[in-house]
This record gives structure tokens, sequence and C-alpha cells, in this order.
């Protein structure tokens, strides 16, 4: 068992044995360290890249929010002198065509970026780069270079998906749906967001494959398929949807460049297409993934949940095949984006299948809170965070029954109630566990802790901010506001000014974490091997993991949940201890 | 088959609806047991299971939380009894839910034979519609709904350009408006109560008919599906009046007497919904103004353009740029502006065109001769323009 306090020295650098010194340690000079990232196929360090990478862009979503919160701020509405009410507004000549142009070009970067370039490879490509190999055993992924490739393909696609909608003034929203794609914006941006999109999808396809392959060959020696940890079957079924879901939206965009290109008629009603067939295709893939988002994000959950309130997950083969369920039903819901636009059998046959998501989604959450009976709960910023995710997430399933059965949908379809159903379950879930994770293992990826009681601040920041920005739009939703909306009608304006200055609280909130996580890195506390007292692999390593994640090759002697007869690895008994045997014996 | 159902009036359930959707709706398929219904139903069910869930998250959250040197007390880890029963319970509510909706949609969906057939065409950005009188586009509807029975609607929907979506949240439902089929929105209105306040009366004149006392209610439109820089101003009002009015107000002839081309193509300009993109005072817009520009020459995006030469040597040469414009719009693209107008061809009468290119010229300073111009003898002012009403609500000075 190795100590806590090995491999601190480690963080100086100039160790002689090449695979023997942490994974952070310098390699020389400036350039040369830049050098060496840039190369790297160490899968912790492009975890770390990616990391760094998607943080960064979901803060350019999150600055295009808060414009389109300023500009929602008062209805706009024309009058004789000119426009009121507009944030937008540029001057004299504007009118309020100019300003609905410029709101959809921002809104379309904000879909943009929160989707391809943020959620959809956020918390598989970091913190699953980092971990899954740790998790199992492993040296590095199955295809360390074929990882770094995903990553570069990331950071090309984003920039250019970015400068594309910036410069060519692409208004299409994130959703690009056919005739109004094909026939407003001007032909040579269309066709570069386009290629954006579809060169994004390779870097989301190569981490799929990676981890599928990673899962099935590189477990360590005595890992079983149910001795996993959640997080890996999560990520395995993210995997599984990633490779067969991203073709279909590649061919998708494919066959909407030929029909732009060629005039071949497969959309376009002018040309003899169809547009509900362009929806069918993009739903195909944009359901499945919505799965991308929000599996890896329950895997966190059930980490976090399990190692700080020191208990064994309650169902863990429930949830386990509850992520497998829930992907492979993922694949037979798409219809439910088009109550409104397709026939009657269709969206009744669809209805009935999307229910089929929430019954596993129902378990795990049911799972989860049964988990927290008879634990050892402390309340660290991780656990907190994981609390609001069941909070959270708990309201965003709910508000999705009345979106999934037929009537009311016919009614909430593409209002702000839809806004706010996915802001729950893609920021109430995914982004709220995406924090609990980082929390819960930055002293894992860069040695050091945070101050706890400034991130707890933040995260209760962020929890009043968010739910005064979303909670709000479910009442404009149920009310009439349609979404993706410049200006709006006068009854909704109270609520629109309560969501607004909701979002200036939520951005307050990331800016607290931002500091407290600059203050951590810079003058943090060292963190011993194993804070939290985890029983999964990641925690056998050093402090900072080496170059090579393990000393020896590690063998897997317990399951990753058996709290109450393991001492955690690097923990003092006396810490984290263990109930008397005759007691744990009767339990099994 | 319906029958006006209503549910039995709890006051917290009244106080629900008025929560989330400030009154009961004003359809047969929202009302009652229907959509409304059916969600406040689902606002129950997830009410009990979310407190449910969240305290006992907060309860054990506080009764175990950690105390050095305390070891967690053993515990089961699964419960295959208790695993079963939490499958089981939603999935039976669900199932109640998935039959609750689809009972609705149909009713929503499938109309009884009966219905009064409307055609509706979307365009960028506004609503044309057209009554079996062969009226041109007019965006107020006056839809029937008398006391009891209860009238019938069906809009037969087609989009012109891209998808659009018809919504009118006090019918609490909403359909896809596709460019390359129909689709039917269908619905029945609630009658026009007295106990309702915003029912109101009004005196309607169209040429020489009025028709005094005519009670109304007015409903909002608005456009759901993402449709481009003017989405959020693709709204219009529906104004449900009884079926006796309805029928008058079909019956009488739109225009009467002779009247002045230039108003004709004014009310054409508002109601036809060019004055979405084309401004008459000189002020920016989606498409170019339309003030001070006749017999003016006309850049075009692809370097050409209407000069003055042809301009003088041919007195047709902007009448003619005028009507290829509306009904060709793609044809020729002015320097500056993107194509996105959709064709008018087949949608404005001659006169109605004649009107326009009137109105354009009179917005240039000159003089029309009225009598030069055939057809206008038979026109005359019709009834107040409904633009007018929309947009006199959208400024808030009504």
């Amino acid at each position: 068992m190795t100590t806590v306090d090995r491999g601190l020295d480690h963080l100086q650098g100039g160790h002689d044995e090449h695979h023997d010194v942490p994974y952070l340690t310098a390699k020389g000079g400036p350039i040369a360290t830049v050098w060496d990232w840039m190369t790297t196929v160490d899968h912790k360090k492009i975890g770390v890249m990616y990391l760094f990478s998607v943080l960064f862009m979901f803060f350019l979503g999150g600055v295009a929010a808060l414009m389109l919160r300023i500009e929602l701020f008062e209805p706009t509405r024309q009058t004789a002198a000119g426009l009121t009410g507009a944030a937008f507004a540029g001057g004299e000549g504007s009118s309020v065509g100019a300003v609905g142009k410029f709101y959809n070009t921002v809104m379309t970067m904000h879909g943009a970026i929160m989707v391809f370039m943020f959620i959809v490879p956020g918390i598989p490509a970091s913190l699953g780069n980092f971990f899954l190999p740790l998790q199992l055993g492993a040296k590095d992924v199955a295809f360390p270079r074929m990882n770094l490739a995903s990553w570069y393909i990331y950071v090309f696609g984003s920039f250019f998906g970015v400068y594309v909608i910036l410069t060519g003034v692409v208004d299409t929203c994130w959703t690009v749906s056919s005739p109004y794609s094909t026939s407003t914006t001007g032909q040579p941006q269309f066709i570069a967001m386009i290629l954006a999109v579809f060169v994004l999808g390779f870097s989301s396809i190569f981490t799929g494959l990676n981890f599928i392959v990673t899962v099935h060959k590189l477990r360590a020696p005595g890992m079983g398929w149910f001795d996993m940890p959640l997080f890996i079957w999560a990520l395995y079924a993210t995997s599984i949807i990633q490779v067969l879901a991203t073709p279909v939206i590649g061919v998708t965009f494919l066959l909407l460049l030929f029909e732009r290109l060629f005039q071949i008629g497969i959309f376009d009603p002018g040309l003899g297409g169809d547009p509900v067939l362009f929806q069918h295709f993009f739903w195909f893939y944009s359901h499945p993934v919505v799965y991308v988002m929000i599996l890896p994000a329950m895997g966190i959950i059930s980490e976090v949940l399990a190692v700080h309130s020191r208990k064994r997950l309650f169902g863990y083969r429930a949830i386990a095949f509850s992520s497998l369920a829930i992907a492979a039903v993922s694949f037979l819901v798409w219809g439910h984006h088009m109550f409104t636009s397709q026939g009657e059998l269709a969206a009744t046959i669809f209805s009935a299948l999307t229910f089929l998501v929430a019954i596993p989604t129902a378990v795990k959450v049911f799972n989860w809170i049964a988990t927290l009976y008879k634990g050892s709960i402390a309340l660290t910023t991780p656990m907190l965070y994981a609390m609001q995710f069941l909070f959270l997430f708990s309201i965003g399933g709910l508000t999705g029954l009345p979106l999934g059965a037929l009537s009311t949908d016919l009614h909430l379809h593409d209002s702000y109630f839809v806004v706010a159903h996915f802001h729950y379950v893609m920021f109430g879930g995914t982004v709220i566990a995406f924090l609990a994770g980082i929390h819960h293992w930055w002293p894992k990826m860069f040695g050091r802790m945070y101050n706890e009681f400034w991130a707890k601040i933040a995260s209760l920041i962020v929890f009043v901010g968010f739910n005064l920005t979303f909670f709000t739009q479910f009442f404009l939703g149920t009310q009439g506001m349609p979404r993706r909306y410049a200006s709006y009608v006068d009854d909704f304006q109270l609520l629109h000014q309560i969501s607004t200055v909701g979002s200036f609280i939520l951005a307050a909130g990331f800016f607290v974490h931002l500091f407290v996580f600059i203050h951590s890195l810079v003058v943090g506390e060292r963190a011993g091997q194993n804070p939290w007292g985890g029983l999964t692999l990641e925690w056998e390593t050093d402090p900072v993991p080496l170059e090579h994640n393990f000393r020896h090759e590690p063998v897997v002697r317990h399951g990753p949940y058996d709290f109450e007869s393991v001492v955690p690895p690097g923990c003092d008994e006396k810490e984290f201890p263990l109930p008397p045997k005759d007691e744990v014996r009767t339990i099994h | 088959m319906m029958t006006m159902t209503r549910m039995p009036t709890l006051a917290i359930h009244d106080f629900l609806i008025d929560l989330f959707f400030r009154r009961p709706a004003d359809s047969d398929v929202g009302v009652g047991w229907g959509t409304d219904g059916l969600f406040i139903f689902i606002w129950w069910v997830g009410v009990f299971f979310f407190v449910l869930l969240m305290a006992l998250m907060g309860w054990w959250a506080w009764k175990y939380r950690r105390i050095p040197g305390k070891a967690a007390e053993p515990s089961p880890s699964h419960n295959t009894a208790l695993e079963i029963t939490w499958t089981v319970i939603p999935t039976l509510i669900l199932v109640v839910i998935i039959f609750w909706g689809y009972n609705g949609y149909l009713r929503a969906q499938m109309p009884e034979g009966n219905a009064e057939q409307i055609d509706l065409t979307a365009y960028k950005w506004g609503w044309g519609m057209t009554y079996d009188t062969g009226l041109g586009a007019d965006e107020t509807v006056p839809l029937g709904s008398s006391e009891v029975p209860v009238f019938y609607m069906l809009l037969k929907m087609s989009s012109q350009d891209v998808i659009h979506s018809f919504w009118v949240p006090d019918f609490r439902t909403k359909l896809d408006v596709i460019p390359n089929r129909f689709t039917p929105y269908s619905f029945r209105t609630l009658p026009l109560e007295d106990s309702d306040n915003r029912v109101q009366t009004r005196t309607v004149q169209i040429a020489d008919s009025v028709r005094e006392n005519v009670r109304y209610r007015d409903h909002w439109i608005f456009c759901a599906e993402y449709c481009g820089d003017l989405h959020s101003e693709m709204g219009a009002i529906m104004r449900v009046v009884s079926k006796e009015d309805f029928e008058w107000w079909k019956s009488v002839p739109r225009y009467g007497a002779s009247t002045n081309p230039v108003e004709v193509g004014e009310k054409v300009y508002i109601a036809s919904g060019c004055a979405t993109c084309h401004s008459v005072d000189g002020s920016a817009g989606t498409g170019p103004t339309w003030y001070q520009v006749y017999n003016r020459p006309v850049p075009f995006a692809d370097g050409s353009e209407l000069s003055q030469a042809e301009i003088d040597a041919d007195p047709l040469a902007w009448d003619n740029y005028i009507r290829e414009s509306i009904l060709y719009p793609a044809a020729k693209i002015h320097a500056g502006y993107a194509n996105q107008m959709p064709s008018y061809d087949g949608r404005l009468s001659d006169v109605e065109l004649r009107g326009l290119i009137a109105y354009i010229r009179s917005l240039s300073g000159l003089d029309v001769e009225t009598e030069n111009i055939p057809g206008f003898e038979q026109l005359d002012e019709a009834a107040e323009s409904p633009q007018a009403s929309i947009d006199a609500q959208t400024n808030g000075e009504s």
C-alpha cells in the first residue's frame, strides 16, 4: 500500500527516471514543456487539455446566453421614434429585423457552442479521459494517439465553427432545420458551418471508440464487468451511443451539402424534397446525443454519492443496466421532437416509447436516494453538488412528463416550457454533475485541495441563480411564450426580468468558482493520496498520478464500493473506521 | 361526442390553472379534463414524488451526517421487493398519462366532419387567411363560435417558404405549417359568455353595411417554429365572433363603390404583410423602403441596375419592376438586401397589384389619376384594417 506523502517531492521536477515522475512534472524550459503537452499521448494530459478547452467554450457560450438575457429584459417595440427596449439596436437605421437577425445569430452561437463544443464532449473527454484508464487500472486508453488526434480535431472544429458563425452571421440555430437553413444563409458560410460540425463529430467518435476498446481489453486483473465503477458503466453506454449515432448527423449534413451544391432534392420542398425528413434524420442523432450528455453525469453522481456517504450504491446492477437500457431506448424516441409535424400513428408510438425512457431514469433516482440511507454523509462540495443534482434533475425529469404526453405537448411544444425543461436536465443535471466531478477529482488531477468554504458559497450562488433563471421559464411556457423570440408581448415582461437577474447571479457563482480554482492551483494545500476515502483504483495512485499511472499493475481484490469491509488506500482507519466484522457478515 | 366537461371546481385547482395558464382554456380540447386537466394531474404526480424524494434526501443527509470516528451502520444494498415496487408503480402512472394524452391528442387532431374550413397560408413573416368568399389575405380572422352548439373550425394550413407553426396559446394546441403539404388545425372555441371580461362589443362597417353590437373575443396567434429575423414579430390576433356575425361578415361584398387606388394599395400593404419588411417613411427594414423610390435608379445585387436612362425611355419600367418584384422576388435582388421575400404570385389580384403600384408611386409625391386605372370603379374601402388593431396592441397604444 502506498503512503500518503509519497510523490510530493516529484512535483518539483527533475527526476531522472522518466516513467516514475508525476505527470504534471515540467520537462525542462517553457518551450519544451509546451511541446511536451502538445505532443503528449498521456490520457491525463489530454484530459486536462480537454477540460480547459471545454470550460473555455462554456465561457463563450455563457457570454452569448447573457447577451440573450439582456435583450430579453424588455419587450422590443417599434415606435415612431424607433425601437424601444432593444439592447441590440445599433443606433439609427436599425430595425426590428436587424435586432432579430443579431439576436438569432447570438442564439445560434449559444446553442451550437453549448451543444457541440461543450456538453457533448464535456464530461467524457475531460474527466472521462483522465479517470477511465485510472479506474480500470490501465496505463492509458487503448489508442493514445487517436486520443490526441481527437483533441486536435475538437480544437480545430470549435474555432472554425465559432469563427464561421461570427463572421458569416449564421442564424440557423443549432438545429439547422431545412428549408430555413438552406434557403437563407449565404452559401459559403453555411457550408463552412456544416463542415465544422462534421469535423467535430470525428472527435466524438474517436473518444467513444477508444473508451469501448479500453473497457473491453484493458481492465486490471481481477476486474470483472460487475466490479467496474458505475462511472465506467456510464461512459461505456455513452460511447456506444457516440459511435452509433454520430455518423448519422455526419451523413445528414453531407446530404444537406449535396442538396445545396448540386441541387439534389432531398429536404428542400422547392426541389421536391421533404423538410420533415430532415427533422427525422437530425433527431435520430440529436435525441440519442441527449443521453451522451446526461449519462456520464449520472455516472459521476453514482461515484460521488457512494464515496461521500461511504455506502455501497443501492442496486448497483440496476443502475448499471439502466445505463444500457437508456442507451438502447434512446435510439427509439427521436420522434417526440416532432409531435406537431408528423402523422397521428407515428406520434402515438413515439409518445409511448418516450415514457419507456422515464422508467430507468426514475429507477436511478430512487437508487441514489436510497443510497443515502444509513450512510455516513459528509457535506463536502462534491456532495452538495450531487444533492443539487438530485433536486434539479428530478424537476427536469418530472417536467418531461407533460412534454411526452401528446395533448399537453401540443401546447408546450417549442415554448419556454421546453427551454426550462432541458436546461433543468442539461444544466441542472449535466453541468451540476460536471461541477460535482471536478470538485471530487480536483485533488487527484492537480494534487491540491481547494478552499471548501468558498466552493460551497459558490455552489449556493449557482443554485439560487440557476433556479431564478429557469424556474420562471416554466411559467412563461405554459402562459404562451414561444422559444427563440427576440421580442415578446408585454404580459411576459416580469417573468423575463426575474430570469435575466437570475442569469447574472448564476454567472457570478461561476466567477467565484473560477477564483477558488485559481487560488487552489497557486497556493492550495497539498492534497493527500485519497482525501475522500474512495475505493476505486484512481485513489491507489500517487497524490499526483505518475506518468504511467501505477507503480505496479494493480490487482483488484475488492469491489468499488466495499466501504464496510475495506480501509481506503492511503487512509487511516481512525479517519474512515469500519463497522465491527460480525455486523457486516449478517448483511450479505 | 363532445360535451363541455368541466372539472369539479376546487379552489386549489382554479388557483393552479390561473398560476400556470392565467385562465382556463378557450377551446374544448384544452378545457376541463383535456389538456389543462392532464397538466394539473401530472403536476400533482410530480409534486408527490418530488416532495417525497427531497424530504428523504434532506432527512437522511441530516440524520446520517458523518460523525468522526463513527462507521456507517451496515445496511442492505439492494432489496428486490422494493425495487420491483418502485419500478411498477411509476410505470402504471405513466400508462395513465400516455392514454390520457393520447385521448386529448385525437380530439385535437381529428375534427368532426361539419367543420367550417378556412385556408391558411404562412409566409415570412405573417399569416394569410382565405375564406370561401374568395377574399384576399387578411390577418385578423373572425372565426365562428356560437352560444351552443359550439362551432367547429378547420384550418387547412400550408407554408409559402419555410416551416412555421401555428399556435394559439389560449386553445392549448399548435401544429406545424409545412411547405409541401396541408396540415389541419382544428378547434372548437368556447361560447362568448357574458361572464367573460374579455368579450367586447363593437360596431362593424363594411362598405354600406353596418352591424352593431358585434361581440367578439381576441386571442393571440404566435409562430412557434423558428423562421428567421422577424420570427418573434409573426404574431396576429384571432377574433372569435358568433356564427351569425361571421355569416354576415362573409356575405357582405368587400369592394363596393369606387375608391382611390392609393388607399387600396395602402390597405393591401398592411393586410398582406408588406409592412413587416418595407417601410414607407424611409427607415431601414428587412427589405428596401418604399419612400421616395419610384422612378429612381435601383442598384441590384449582381452589379447591374435599373438605370435612369431605362426609366426615362420606358414610362412603365418601374411599374413592371414592382410587378416582377412582388410576383417573382428572386428575379432581381436590390443591392444590400438578402433574397428572402416569398412570392406573391397567385395571392394578389390584379386590382391589388395595381393598388400597390399606385401606393408606391404616391409615396414619391406623384399624383395618381384614378380614372386611368381600370378596375377601380368597383373598389371600396373595406372594413377597418385588422393590422391596425394588432399594431395598436403591440405598441401598447390601445
